[in-house]
């Protein structure tokens, strides 16, 4: 028995998703509104504490951690796998899952709260905001979530951010510039990291990939795009995610 | 052939040299110290991930020519590389158990601990030496690394970083002796690269937090520092201190996460 508690197939959620679909393991799907702060309420704190998403339960044992997980659902299940056989390719994969957790994705994160989803959420009742702010467990997401509802950005955290995005999007255009995938030859659980992250960078204000500056890049994104398993983790999505998806066709096979 | 460039055996020069021992590897050891700059540093030809390397002057594994970097990744491939004496659990729990505890090393305790060391230690040492000097900066090209090593050459330490520094340190303490209210060791009932990766972070923290690293305060993790100080292997990877002091062998480490 599977169950993932999950938000949109993108950034942390989606990377379980796809690894999932990836697979071919089937799973009951419990979609959690992050924006509706569904992740702090008392019902799924009995189920992760943290009060972080994703979660997975398998038999009746809690997992978080997404990048953890994701190593767990290829070492758990039967399927094709998702880890190359070569151990430095292995340790390509790590080493950019960990690039993309801790340097890439949190920047381009830190951006898009910014831009997109501290808008969103900041003009509701500013006593509500409170206490769901006051019902974060742990005191490092609190920290994050009110930098983001509120927009305390300061001009130069977020020119740092801007910085790393493009600096990211630079080396992971080199890599792809001299394998097929991430992680070397082998199709491998980074790529699935990356592309939560990068199939919305086409759509991100800085530009920093597309055909002109990245074509490599693109050219991934629309492999991925093809893959049937992205087809169906991201047909999972109830707001913009799945919309963004239908952009990811080559130029040539757009129809007018 | 295996070469392993490194410094003294405390943080994450240490967790490689343990594995290497434990697994009964034989490598080439390359000693590099990187507070010296009275020469050009001698390192392996890296690829486009060692250059990028975020534990900045952590140790380089060379395995057929092939630069291996970040430390807990060099334990997860000499697991992959040589299967024998595995020092992961080798289950699906067990292995995740260990890749959230290397995660929450690296992200949390890592920053911590060095700061506080190199606040102690390599401050100190760097004025003694008369390095505060700019000139120095320019060796490194990497911004993250420039803005590490500027913090320590200019002891900008804000009393924010330390204050936080000193959080992650006690949670990481108190996290542990959690664990161990379980097990004897952090991530399954024998001992693991879990326990090895937490080792190389904790040994030197009695005497660098000793507020929160004491027999009072946490009993089970005092007691588990000295069942893995008794190893063989630990014992010949502390023995290649050519200081005599490793635990306060300190440079700058990974950033503190700055946002998530």
């Amino acid at each position: 028995m599977l169950t993932l508690y999950h938000w949109e197939p993108n950034a942390n959620s989606g990377k379980p998703i796809l690894t999932l679909e990836e697979k071919g393991v089937e799973f009951e799907s419990r979609y959690i509104d992050l924006l509706n702060f569904d992740q702090h309420s008392p019902d799924y704190l009995k189920i992760n504490p943290n009060g972080t998403i994703p979660a997975m339960v398998h038999d009746g044992r809690m997992l978080y951690e997404s990048t953890a997980m994701m190593e767990y659902v290829d070492e758990a299940f039967d399927g094709p796998p998702l880890r190359p056989t070569d151990p430095v390719e292995r340790w390509r994969m790590r080493w950019w899952m960990k690039f993309l957790d801790q340097f890439y994705s949190p920047s381009a994160s830190m951006i898009g709260w910014n831009a997109f989803i501290g808008p969103s959420v900041r003009d509701r009742d500013p006593e509500e905001l409170k206490r769901k702010i006051d019902a974060i467990p742990l005191p490092e997401r609190r920290v994050v979530w009110t930098k983001a509802i509120y927009g305390t950005f300061s001009e130069a955290e977020l020119a740092e951010s801007a910085r790393r995005v493009r600096y990211g999007a630079k080396l992971m255009e080199e890599q792809l510039t001299r394998h097929a995938w991430l992680a070397g030859e082998t199709f491998s659980l980074a790529d699935i990291n990356a592309m939560n992250l990068v199939y919305f960078m086409p759509a991100n204000p800085l530009g920093a990939v597309s055909a002109e500056k990245t074509p490599r890049t693109m050219e991934w994104l629309y492999k991925m795009a093809e893959r049937p398993a992205t087809r169906r983790a991201w047909a999972r999505g109830k707001t913009m995610t799945t919309e963004r998806l239908k952009h990811l066709v080559r130029p040539s096979q757009q129809s007018a | 052939m295996l070469e392993l460039y490194h410094w003294e055996p405390n943080t994450f020069s240490l967790k490689t040299l343990i594995a290497l021992k434990e697994k009964g590897l034989a490598f080439e050891s390359r000693y590099l110290d990187p507070t010296d700059f009275s020469g050009e540093a001698r390192l392996p030809a890296l690829n486009l991930e060692a250059e990028n390397n975020p534990e900045t002057e952590g140790p380089i594994l060379v395995h057929e020519g092939q630069a291996i970097t970040e430390s807990f990744f060099i334990l997860e491939y000499l697991d992959d590389a040589f299967p024998d004496a595995p020092l992961r659990p080798g289950d699906p729990e067990g292995d995740w158990k260990v890749r959230v505890w290397a995660r929450f090393l690296g992200e949390r305790t890592a920053p911590g601990v060095a700061t506080l060391g190199c606040k102690a230690y390599l401050v100190p040492a760097l004025r003694e030496r008369r390095l505060n000097d700019a000139s120095v900066l320019d060796r490194f090209k990497n911004p993250e690394r420039r803005v590490a090593w500027e913090q320590a050459l200019t002891d900008s330490y804000s009393k924010a970083d330390l204050a936080e520094s000193r959080r992650k340190v006690a949670l990481t303490v108190e996290k542990i002796e959690e664990a161990l209210a379980q097990s004897d060791w952090l991530a399954a009932e024998r001992y693991t690269m879990a326990d090895i990766a937490a080792f190389a972070f904790v040994n030197c923290l009695p005497k660098l937090a000793p507020e929160v690293c004491n027999e009072d305060a946490a009993p089970r993790t005092m007691a588990w520092l000295e069942r893995i100080r008794a190893r063989p292997a630990v014992r010949e990877a502390l023995a290649m201190s050519r200081t005599g002091r490793p635990d306060e062998a300190f440079a700058p480490g990974p950033e503190h996460a700055r946002w998530g």
